[in-house]
């Protein structure tokens, strides 16, 4: 660190709370602006320059999601179990094949060209709106932040088992709603 | 195939449909000895998250020669990451609800500070 100089990845520091958690970020942020600010002072002393500013304050935010998880998991009961309780059953026949007329369709065009776009991502948003808070906590700490399991069950206070099944349903109302909402409708291939 | 059901309906776009004899014999082996689509969807998504055992990769290798539409669900739950993990550099761009002004100032404020102390 450079006495003086300008942070590198200053311009930065702005976005990263929304990157570190999606919809969390956009929820808590304000609330934890000032948190952050007693942080980075305090810990200031402590950073010894070995890994990039950036990467510093990042996992200080990590831990604060942490932290709020931790103590969310203590105070709310856990229903969001129920959710997709029947994990689309509808879509199965009775053998527990696929119904052929309902199976997956093919994503055309595929989720990488459509990613670039707009449009796409309010679809996104809407879909992940739709899932209870903690099922679209725990995609999104999954899937976003990229956390391993062992720590989003020690974060959430779950159990492997039940992030498990909050994943998996999580997983396919989200395959679901983009395949719906997205993908079926044969207007967008044009528009690219 | 007394009220067996039929995994393999005419127009089944999987590798290994019941077009001939032997195809048929094989689609019913394969879909005895592995899971049931249901169950399938299910290990896809633990396979998302930790390593399958060698015995089920291979499970699940022989399903999809009869099942395009497990091959279509593995393949979109990778895509589902995919896109997942692109999304907080997409939120920035396409977010209306931003950090407000005052508080991207106070924030720099802070950092500024601390630098001086």
């Amino acid at each position: 660190m450079t006495a003086g100089g300008d942070i590198p990845h200053r311009p930065r520091l702005d976005g990263q709370p929304l990157g570190v958690c999606g919809g969390w970020a956009s929820r808590q942020r304000k609330k934890n602006v000032s948190h952050e600010q007693t942080d980075v002072k305090y810990l200031r002393p402590k950073f010894r320059g070995k890994s990039s500013e950036r990467s510093w304050l990042c996992v200080i935010l990590k831990n604060k999601i942490c932290d709020y998880f931790r103590k969310l998991g203590r105070e709310t009961c856990f229903t969001d179990l129920e959710f997709l309780e029947d994990e689309l059953s509808h879509k199965f026949v009775s053998q527990g094949f696929w119904n052929h007329e309902t199976g997956p369709l093919e994503w055309k065009p595929e989720a990488e060209v459509v990613m670039h776009r707009a449009e796409f991502w309010e679809t996104f948003r809407d879909c992940l709106a739709k899932l209870p808070q903690r099922v679209a906590d725990v995609f999104m700490l999954r899937e976003m932040e990229e956390m391993e399991t062992p720590r989003i069950c020690e974060a959430l206070n779950i159990s492997p088992n039940n992030l498990w099944v909050m994943l998996h349903r999580a997983r396919m109302a989200l395959r679901e709603c983009l395949e719906m909402n997205w993908f079926k409708e044969p207007q967008q291939e044009g528009h690219l | 195939m007394s009220g067996e059901y039929n995994p393999s309906p005419e127009g089944n776009p999987s590798f290994l449909a019941r077009r001939n004899r032997f195809q048929t014999a094989l689609v019913r082996f394969i879909g005895k000895r592995t899971p049931k689509c249901r169950e399938v969807v299910r290990i896809l998504s633990q396979s998302m998250d930790s390593k399958l055992s060698l015995t089920m990769r291979i499970k699940l290798r022989l399903h999809y020669l009869i099942c395009a539409w497990c091959q279509r669900y593995q393949k979109q739950l990778h895509e589902l990451r995919k896109i997942a993990s692109s999304v907080p550099d997409q939120v920035d761009e396409f977010s209306q609800d931003t950090l407000s002004s005052t508080a991207k100032e106070r924030m720099k404020e802070a950092l500024r500070e601390n630098r001086r102390e």
